[in-house]
């Protein structure tokens, strides 16, 4: 056999689709074009709770270019739609324009179809809708006495408890009881929601930004009450997901429901004012957390309480005490999830749904609790540290938590650095503080498939990789080419792979951090049957090159699928990607700005496939917390109860300057009861436990602990000097 | 976006004369802030009238040591030239911490002082506003006002003028130069070009409906050596101010001889603080004098339900402005 590729996995290469991207030749769902192609722009509500009475749509129908405008009046008639919504599941039926109830400020009551974006657009502005309005309920103060237990928060149970939470807290030698708030927060990936429907007959096509292909099609389908077979679904690139697209929301039945309306190709797209509103958001959470410990810093009680709301239409809870639950051994543990609903449209998940918001509840209890026991608050991580999940009493199929911790220490030089007395630096007019924490998020793998065609050249071979799959901005395309490259020993320029159609065998789609897992394996597995096959036909057992097998049974082509899911194996063992944070922040003294000045990230998080790829993810994440820590939320409006800002020059997401100097540190990690490549995921670890670090090192800098996020400049100089 | 037409002119009297002198018509700056609101369907205009290519490009000096600034020069060549780098450094450091590069070098000078506020009832059409609906109400008043004014608003308006650039050129005492349609011209002192809200909240400004800015005149250079602009954000770069603070000091050893003060985004217009600039000339800089100084800038404040921060955080500012600029040199 001849020398092992260069290009697979484990190897740092570059985008394959890089090039494209920058050239703008990569085809996103909006740039495939039509001959006849019309444009739909839709119409919210202006109120948050009532019913339509009236809509004038006399003069926008006026309009040069108007084609339709569709009101819940004359819509069709969505037989699946049984006068509610589904609670919200990935998959499941999305209705739209059923009825003229008003759940929430934002939400879809129209569409516009022209000849034209611009037209449409216009005659949109000159819809008159007239509400009959009723008090909505839209602040989370005033509504508290409603909460109730929800079924279930995110899939997970709403409680668990063992031991004696009180029982626990009255033996501590230290205690904390403090409350924690995370505000609403918006995904907005790049690429704005879109839809283009093309029918034909009774079968529709969608180009759709989506996360997940099948679940797209499964949404239509039931949507529309059509079979499966009779919808197809194209999205080869996704400008970034983030959760946002794991379903196929509302405009999406809008855009079909009007390309048949009009019986012309349409294109939808969500602009970014309306997305603030009309694909899920963040929950605003309050969490409340006791912990106590004895003297030598072991936990004897871990409590974590959160608050959330959900809409009229639909139930969701994020998870918000999910890592509370397995990440520190403690005899006695309550952790519960309390719901309310308000006239809010429906959050949904968003990046690392639960552990977001509930890393920076727990890990900045940790860090008042290490503060209390006057302990270093790396080494109370250390002393707590549990090789049997505490939940369910399964052992970890890999952690390396304490290694993590350690690794990132050095890196850090947190010894030196780190000093227990808040304001104990100060350069100018700085105050500079130290903040860690740590951080875990489930690794899990779910049943992936593809199909692999090879195809022989003399003693060339190429190789196409098929699969359902999508490339969200995250590295799909890179990451299954090299896994070809590495199972059938190709250099990578000789693989093309192709994604995002429901042609394509069938992935659970890109979410959860179970994509590159899953999807790799079932790629392997493709690539392992094309090998087995092939020797079959060559009627041999050495190990050839494909070339040479293919020669030797004497064929051009072949093509072979496979299919990977886990074993039964898996379910005996808690599954976990695990991490560690280290941040040097430096707060105005007069201001209460906060400069991040340096971030030391490490992943524990099994085999990475492409550093490069797997570094963009951390980064990426690494954004999203310091936006979640410093800059960003939506304010509910007191009076009318709609997000008042809703555009990027009120909204803050993180700029450049406010990142700087980040590193990240991979822990090599072999876990092949994780699954048979041994890969975890690390896009939603990126993000979790960050906004605890950062707001730690705010802490340590100023005496000041902000337990509401954004920490803004107004939060910092009104927060009292507590230590 | 509406309909409009679009002119462009070769020559101001052209574009002056073809203004109709109502709302239905505005001249066209870069259109960083203009076209923004047409999208959002906030600014209805029948018609656009371009205004970016007349040639009021140039900086030139003046005869009594001052610039004139064109007032279609962008504002990082502005901000960025050589005279206005070396004699009114508080300019440039108040220019470039605005906006990003890019907004920059688009935006024009004259667009700069006439971006109207950032409040967010006035971008969202389906609240009430009485800027852009007079009539319709207030939303700020009572409603979301964390970033709304502490000085000199009304009942029927409570929001903030934007601009960076605008502080720096109320502590330098500027003069803003327009044209109107007879072909004559006048010269607005700047701490009258904008206006507070009173009871017409739908003007920003006391320029007539249909006038050119031509050029900002900047007086002879006074404070080329102690100067800073002290902008507190949510975030690093491309934010807006929460407030912000323009200190130019003439010093003689230790002595304040003169001093040009003005806060950002506390008012409806760049917030001038004449008091406190006679109160500091003639004392010794040192940090006592400087908190009363702040103390005195903020004696007027009156805050809304959600904006008292912004009376601490203020005094902050122009104190550590203050410090910043008595030090360097
Ligand atoms: C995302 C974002 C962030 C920003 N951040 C900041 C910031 O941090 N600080 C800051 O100060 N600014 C900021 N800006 C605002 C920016 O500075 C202004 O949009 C810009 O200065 C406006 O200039 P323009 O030439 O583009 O004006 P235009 O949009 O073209 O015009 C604005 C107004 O001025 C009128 N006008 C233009 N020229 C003339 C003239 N010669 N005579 C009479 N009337 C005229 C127009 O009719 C219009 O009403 C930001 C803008 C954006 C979009
Ligand atoms: S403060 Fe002014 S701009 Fe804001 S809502 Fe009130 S009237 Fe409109």
């Amino acid at each position: 056999m001849e020398t092992k590729t260069k290009t697979g996995i484990g190897n740092p290469i570059s985008r394959l689709e890089g090039k494209l991207k920058v050239m703008g030749k990569a085809k996103y769902s909006s740039e495939f074009s039509f001959e006849n192609l019309a444009f739909a722009q839709g119409i919210q509500s202006t109120i948050a709770s009532g019913r339509i009475t009236a809509i004038d749509t006399s003069e926008a129908e006026k309009q040069e270019g108007v084609l339709k405008i569709i009101t819940y009046q004359n819509a069709l008639e969505l037989k699946g739609y049984n006068g509610r919504f589904e609670s919200p599941s990935t998959k499941g039926i999305s209705p739209s324009l059923q009825t003229p109830e008003i759940h929430f400020y934002g939400e879809y009551i129209g569409v516009v179809v022209a000849e034209t974006f611009e037209q449409a657009r216009y005659a949109a502005n000159l819809i008159k809708v007239t509400y009959a309005e009723d008090q909505h309920k839209t602040n989370f103060e005033e509504h508290l006495d409603s909460v109730y237990k929800p079924d279930k928060a995110n899939g997970n149970p709403a409680d668990t408890s063992w031991g004696d939470l009180e029982a626990g807290l009255n033996q501590a030698a230290a205690k904390i009881d403090v409350t924690y708030n995370t505000p609403i927060e918006h995904h907005h990936p790049m690429e704005l929601h879109n839809i283009i429907a093309v029918w034909e007959g009774d079968k529709v096509t969608a180009y759709a930004s989506t996360q997940m292909v099948e679940n797209a099609v499964t949404t239509i389908a039931e949507t529309f009450q059509m079979p499966k077979e009779n919808v197809r679904v194209i999205t080869p690139y996704v400008g970034g997901g983030f959760g946002s697209k794991l379903q196929l929301r509302e405009h999406a039945t809008l855009g079909i429901m009007a390309a048949k309306m009009v019986d012309r190709p349409v294109q939808l797209t969500v602009t970014r004012h309306e997305m603030f509103t009309a694909i899920g958001f963040r929950q605003h959470n309050r969490q409340r957390m006791r912990l106590g410990a004895d003297q030598d810093g072991n936990l004897t009680a871990v409590g974590h309480d959160t608050t959330s709301h959900t809409s009229f239409t639909e139930e969701f809870q994020e998870t918000c005490g999910l890592m509370t639950r397995m990440l520190y051994k403690t005899p006695n543990s309550l952790v519960t999830h309390r719901l309310m609903k308000l006239n809010l449209p429906s959050p949904r998940w968003m990046r690392a749904p639960g552990e977001a918001p509930g890393s920076f509840a727990l890990e900045s209890a940790m860090d008042e609790l290490a503060h209390e026991l006057r302990m270093d608050p790396a080494e109370l991580r250390i002393q707590n540290d549990t090789q049997v999940d505490p939940s369910n009493d399964k052992p970890f199929s890999s952690r390396q938590l304490v290694e993590c911790i350690r690794i990132g220490a050095k890196k850090f030089d947190w010894k030196n650095k780190w000093n227990p007395k808040p304001g104990h630096t100060q350069k100018d007019n700085w105050m500079v503080g130290y903040g860690m924490s740590a951080s875990s998020r489930a690794a899990p793998y779910l049943k992936s498939s593809a199909e692999v065609t090879l195809k022989r050249d003399g003693d060339a071979v190429t190789a196409v990789l098929k699969t359902d799959a999508t490339d969200i901005g995250t590295g799909t395309y890179t990451i299954l080419g090299q896994t070809v490259a590495e199972t059938l020993n190709l250099d990578i320029k000789d693989v093309q792979v192709e994604l995002g159609d429901s042609k394509f065998p069938v992935s659970p789609g890109s979410g959860g951090s179970w994509g590159a897992a899953s999807f790799a394996n079932g790629t392997r597995e493709a690539c392992l049957n094309a090998i087995n096959n092939l020797k079959t036909l060559a009627s041999t057992d050495e190990d050839l090159t494909v070339a040479e097998l293919m020669k030797q049974a004497k064929l051009n082509e072949l093509t072979a699928t496979g299919t990977a899911a886990p074993t039964e194996e898996f379910d005996d063992y808690s599954v976990y990607s695990f991490g560690a944070n280290f941040c040097e922040v430096w707060v105005d003294k007069d201001t209460g700005m906060v400069r991040l000045e340096h971030f030391v990230n490490v992943a524990s998080a099994g085999k990475i496939l492409n550093p490069k790829t797997a570094y963009g993810q951390i980064i990426g994440g690494i954004t999203w917390g310091v936006g979640q820590a410093l800059t960003e939320h939506s304010e509910v409006e007191p009076n009318h109860g709609n997000f008042i800002t809703r555009s990027f020059a009120d909204y803050h997401v993180p700029v450049n300057l406010d990142l700087g100097k980040i590193d990240v540190v991979f822990v090599p990690e072999e876990d092949y009861i994780a699954n048979p490549m041994g890969v975890k995921g690390i896009g939603e670890l990126g993000i979790t436990s960050i906004a605890a670090a950062i707001g730690n090192a705010v802490f340590n800098a100023t005496g000041r602990r902000v337990r509401d996020l954004p920490i803004t400049p107004q939060k910092v100089i009104t927060t009292p000097v507590t230590a | 976006m509406r309909p409009f037409q679009f002119h462009c002119p070769s020559s101001a009297a052209e574009a002056l004369q073809k203004h109709s002198r109502d709302q239905k018509t505005h001249y066209l700056g870069g259109g960083t802030n203009l076209i923004d609101l047409m999208k959002e369907d906030v600014e209805r205009p029948d018609h656009l009238i371009e205004v970016a290519d007349l040639p009021f490009k140039e900086i030139t000096q003046t005869a009594n040591g001052g610039l004139m600034l064109g007032a279609t020069l962008n504002n990082n060549k502005t901000a960025n030239h050589r005279l206005v780098r070396k004699n009114f450094p508080l300019l440039t450091m108040a220019m470039l911490s605005a906006a990003t590069e890019q907004i920059r070098n688009m935006a024009t000078n004259g667009g700069n002082l006439l971006q109207r506020t950032r409040c967010p009832y006035y971008f969202e059409t389906s609240m009430p506003c009485n800027k852009r609906e007079p009539g319709s109400g207030c939303g700020a008043l009572n409603g979301a006002n964390s970033k709304s004014a502490i000085f000199g608003w009304s009942e029927s308006c409570v929001a903030t003028h934007p601009s960076d650039m605008c502080v720096a050129l109320a502590a330098l005492n500027a003069k803003v130069h327009v044209e109107q349609a007879d072909g004559s011209s006048r010269v607005i002192p700047f701490t009258e070009f904008h206006r507070l809200p009173g009871d017409q909240p739908e003007k920003d400004t006391n320029l007539e409906t249909g006038e050119l800015i031509t050029g900002i005149e900047l007086p002879k250079s006074e404070f080329p050596d102690h100067y800073y602009y002290y902008k507190v954000r949510e975030r690093s770069s491309y934010a807006f101010a929460l407030v912000s603070a323009a200190v130019g000091l003439q010093m003689q050893g230790n002595t304040i001889i003169k001093a040009g003060l003005a806060l950002g985004k506390v008012a409806h217009k760049p917030w001038k603080l004449e008091n406190v600039e006679r109160f500091l000339e003639g004392k010794e800089a040192s940090l006592s004098t400087f908190e009363a100084a702040a103390e005195l800038a903020f004696e007027d404040a009156q805050p809304l339900s959600k904006n008292e921060y912004k009376i601490e955080l203020g005094k902050k500012t122009l104190v550590q402005a203050l410090v910043r600029a008595a030090a360097r040199s």
